[in-house]
């Protein structure tokens, strides 16, 4: 079984502005799949639709061998965190916080995980492993932006996830960065033996991927 | 009707024993609560001079602890008392003053209003000013002068009576339950002075135009009081006087023939017979305003009293 | 719940600015309505006891409040004078012991109380060092003042002229501090008490200077008769009472006609207190009698009526404050939006994020509170001084 499928998926806003059909999709385990395509062609709502922070309005959405669609609102919220782990284009780190707490962050916020010693020492090994070991008590304003992607890297992989969703990850960085960091994502995701569905408008980076998905074959399908 | 045993048992002897021991401490208790009451009811009186000290005395006998502080050497009305005796003053019940001026010092210190008593308050009216003082003045007050009012009020006996009556209604007011001792007490003081001054009287009478001279300008009260035609000098009792006294003596008794001069204590011996070679014979009445050596006030008085007869004889 | 705590601490932490702003608007509209009823209940307390305690007050007629504020708290507002008559006219009516008192003149700031001893027992003072004033010159001081002028037995305390360049009226005398009143959280610990015949000596209308008539110096001597002796304006008079010169001091005239500021009436009983009072009803009588506790209670009612106004007024200005700071609270929300979308989509439930937030609005409110109670205890501590400095004087 894939760690994602998709079937006869239809999703709308309440006003109908935007509509957003799949009739069929799937990632198999381990894969690292890049979905391209023009924007506001619904990559965003796609993983949106996956993690469960969205529902559809019809379609069954599996992740693993759970049917997220099904869930309740407590349960998508419980399985989005311990199975699943974000990357945002922005970061998304938390200025009042220092790095380490940033990195700990989804352990703070949920009753779903739990902080301890463990996972702190855990978060630290991470951070050392992204190269920002030292820079644990810094602001997280102080990093670079490299840096602070490999911080959110390390936030997303902490919870040991599954299935790792990273919307525009590059999309911020400088060209450097960008392959460096892609491939900081790759090896950890390879690490934790996880799933990587990455949305991208690097083209340059696409050739690093297992599959190379475009948005409007969805659609025209 | 029972007998009651005369065998007592060992508890009931106990019991004898113990409700005894407790009237005993019970009554001794009392008797010293009593004692204590007694001695802390006693009222201190401060005084100025010494006549006030005599009817304080005459007057509250054992219900009162009069106290007059003045060194014996010293004339009361300018005596000056230390700062540790004026603090005895203000815790006194009771402080009586002369008025009339007498005891400069009363102006110059704090004392409890609440517990003064002018004794002649109510008889300013009565108070003599004097003629014969130096007036001084500077910026814009004009002239004044500080001691114009004679203070001897108690050598006019009808005065004395009148200053002993405040003293005894005072008292009387503080201690309202011995009111009549004080009041009996007081009137047989009255008697005495009143006695004193019928006597006085009656020798004056004799000779109203007789003229004294007097060794101080303290008889201004007995000269009105009792008719006497008195001028005064300022001459001490225990020091010969000078040639600026004689010469005063000299002017005086040119408008002033007088043949006899008052002392107010025993004179030295050659101002006496000095006065005598010129006609001029001594007599001592002390007007008594500190503690006699021998004797009490009533005792001067009545020597005084004998002293001014011989001036009539 | 703990987790929420540290998220808030860290958030309120690292905006400084706004947070203490914030605990800054909390803190003072709370403390404002409880120290303004603090305050306001110590004056009570100190106004009403001191006027309760004093029985009736004799002056010049007028101003019942300014003749109280003067006599019972030694005010700057000096009432007209009376004199020494008024208060041998209450003496001879047998009816109270009066208890005159001149304030009117100032050393380092502090009121000068010329009085009889009298007072001393009237108002329960009691010496916690040194003595009892006994002569010229000698002055005691109240606790408070005595502390804050670092005075001690021993020294020296100067009066103050009356206006700068009244050269020829009131002068500078220097008294003896002699003893430190015991502390009675009254207007008495902040004056200076001397007999009232020193207070008519600082006022120039008793004084001493060398014996006139034995003066040698023919430049002190205008013109000199056989009764009097007239003195130039060289003539040094003393500006300080020893025992030396003690007897030089004399005063001019009658003192019956000295001046007083007023007469503390104390009744012998309730009915004396009636007669006397009545005997001040005659339309021609130039003096008033008073009773502190009936222009004190006036006095607190006309208080009490503006401290409502003054309790809306805060109201309003708190509703506007509280509603401020619920505009600021939403706005910052509104600017942490983004913030609390990305933990949403990281797992966070709603009711974390509500947590969240109010834990971040209890740490803010627990900080005003806790600042607002030590504010409000440091004025509890003081309200008697900051009473005495804000409002009685």
């Amino acid at each position: 079984m894939g760690m994602i499928h998709i079937e006869s998926l239809i999703f709308h806003y309440p006003s109908g502005e935007f509509q957003l059909k799949i009739p069929e999709f799937t990632i198999g385990r381990g894969e690292k799949m890049a979905v391209i395509g023009p924007s506001g062609s619904g990559k965003t709502t796609l993983l949106n639709l996956i993690a469960g922070i969205m529902t559809p309005v019809n379609g069954v959405i599996n992740v693993g061998n759970i049917k997220v669609n099904r869930l309740s609102d407590a349960q998508r919220r419980n399985f989005r965190i311990t199975n699943i782990g974000l990357v945002f284009q922005d970061f998304e780190l938390l200025d009042y916080l220092n790095v380490l707490d940033n990195i700990v962050h989804p352990f703070r916020i949920t009753g779903a995980l739990e902080l301890n010693k463990e996972v702190k020492q855990r978060a630290i090994a991470l951070a050392g492993e992204m190269g920002i070991g030292d820079k644990l008590k810094r602001p997280s304003n102080d990093l670079s932006q490299g840096e602070k992607q490999r911080a959110a890297i390390c936030r997303a992989l902490l919870p040991n996830p599954k299935l790792i969703l990273a919307d525009e990850a590059t999309g911020n960085l400088d060209p450097d960065n960008k392959t460096h960091i892609l491939d900081l994502l790759f090896r950890s995701v390879e690490d934790h033996e996880a799933t990587l569905l990455a949305v991208t408008h690097d083209y340059e980076l696409l050739k690093k991927f297992d599959r190379v998905v475009d948005f409007q074959d969805f659609q025209r399908k | 009707m029972k007998v009651l045993s005369k065998i007592q048992s060992p508890k009931s002897k106990i019991g004898t024993v113990l409700f005894f021991t407790a009237s005993a401490i019970f009554v001794i208790f009392a008797a010293i609560s009593t004692a204590g009451s007694s001695a802390s009811d006693k009222l201190t009186v401060y005084v100025v001079n010494y006549p006030l000290k005599y009817f304080a005395e005459r007057i509250a006998g054992d219900h009162a602890k009069v106290v007059f502080p003045a060194p014996a050497d010293v004339d009361p009305a300018f005596w000056m008392p230390d700062t540790k005796t004026i603090l005895e003053y203000q815790k006194a019940d009771l402080i009586l003053l002369n008025g009339a001026g007498y005891a400069r010092w009363v102006n110059k210190v704090s004392l409890p209003r609440s517990k003064i008593l002018n004794t002649s308050a109510k008889l300013k009216g009565r108070y003599i000013t004097m003629d014969e003082t130096i007036t001084h003045s500077h910026g814009q007050g004009g002239e004044h002068a500080h001691e114009n009012v004679a203070f001897t009020t108690w050598i006019d006996f009808t005065i004395a009576a009148k200053q002993a009556k405040s003293i005894a209604d005072a008292l009387g007011r503080k201690r309202s339950a011995l009111r009549k001792t004080f009041q009996k007490n007081y009137k047989a003081l009255e008697k005495d002075l009143l006695t004193l001054d019928q006597a006085l009287v009656a020798i004056v009478s004799k000779d109203l135009s007789k003229s004294f001279i007097g060794s101080h300008p303290v008889y201004d009260y007995l000269a009105r009081r009792y008719g006497l035609n008195i001028k005064s000098v300022h001459w001490e009792p225990d020091e010969a006087p000078g040639d600026a006294e004689w010469m005063e003596l000299q002017t005086i008794l040119k408008t002033h023939p007088a043949e006899w001069m008052i002392w107010e204590g025993n004179p030295m011996k050659k101002s006496v017979e000095i006065l005598k070679s010129i006609g001029i014979n001594s007599i001592v009445f002390d007007p008594c305003g500190n503690v006699p050596i021998e004797g009490d006030f009533l005792s001067v008085m009545l020597q005084n009293v004998e002293n001014l007869k011989r001036a009539y004889r | 719940m703990i987790d929420s705590f540290y998220i808030a601490w860290r958030y309120v932490s690292f905006n400084k600015i706004k947070t203490l702003t914030l605990v800054a608007c909390i803190t003072l509209i709370s403390f404002l309505p409880v120290a303004l009823q603090l305050l306001l209940a110590e004056s009570e307390r100190q106004l009403i006891s001191r006027a309760v305690s004093t029985p009736l007050v004799v002056g010049v007629k007028g101003s019942a409040l300014d003749l109280v504020m003067n006599t019972l708290y030694f005010g700057d507002e000096v009432p007209e004078l009376i004199t020494m008559k008024a208060s041998d006219r209450v003496m001879e009516t047998d009816l109270a012991l009066p208890i005159p008192v001149y304030v009117r003149f100032r050393a380092r700031g502090y009121p000068i109380v010329g009085t009889t001893l009298d007072y001393f027992e009237f108002r329960g003072l009691k010496m916690a060092e040194g003595r009892q004033i006994a002569v010229l010159g000698d002055c005691v001081v109240g606790a408070k003042a005595a502390e804050q002028l670092g005075l001690k037995v021993g020294d020296s305390l100067v009066s103050s002229p009356e206006t700068l360049f009244d050269l020829a009226g009131v002068y500078p005398l220097k008294m003896k501090v002699v003893g430190i009143l015991e502390k009675t959280y009254t207007s008495d610990d902040l004056a200076v008490f001397a007999d009232l015949k020193t207070t008519w000596v600082i006022q120039g209308l008793g004084h001493g200077h060398q014996d006139l008539t034995k003066l040698q110096d023919p430049t002190l001597v205008l013109k000199r008769t056989k009764d009097n002796v007239a003195a130039t304006a060289k003539l040094y008079h003393f500006t300080e009472i020893s025992e030396k010169n003690i007897d030089s001091f004399h005063f001019h005239g009658n003192t019956s006609i000295y001046p007083i500021t007023a007469i503390i009436a104390v009744p012998h009983d309730a009915k004396s207190g009636t007669i006397l009072q009545g005997r001040y009803l005659s339309k021609e009588e130039t003096h008033q009698i008073a009773k502190p506790k009936e222009v004190i209670d006036g006095l607190l009612q006309n208080i009490f009526r503006i401290k409502n106004v003054l309790d809306a007024v805060i109201l309003v200005v708190a509703l506007a404050t509280v509603m401020a700071i619920v505009l600021v609270f939403a706005l910052s929300l509104r600017l942490r939006q983004r913030e609390m979308q990305t933990i949403f989509k990281l797992g966070c439930s709603r009711m974390t994020v509500v947590q969240l937030v109010s834990s971040e609005i209890l740490i803010i409110v627990l900080s005003s509170g806790l600042l607002c109670g030590a504010m409000v205890l440091l004025v509890d501590q003081f309200s008697n001084d900051l009473v005495r400095a804000l409002f009685i004087r």
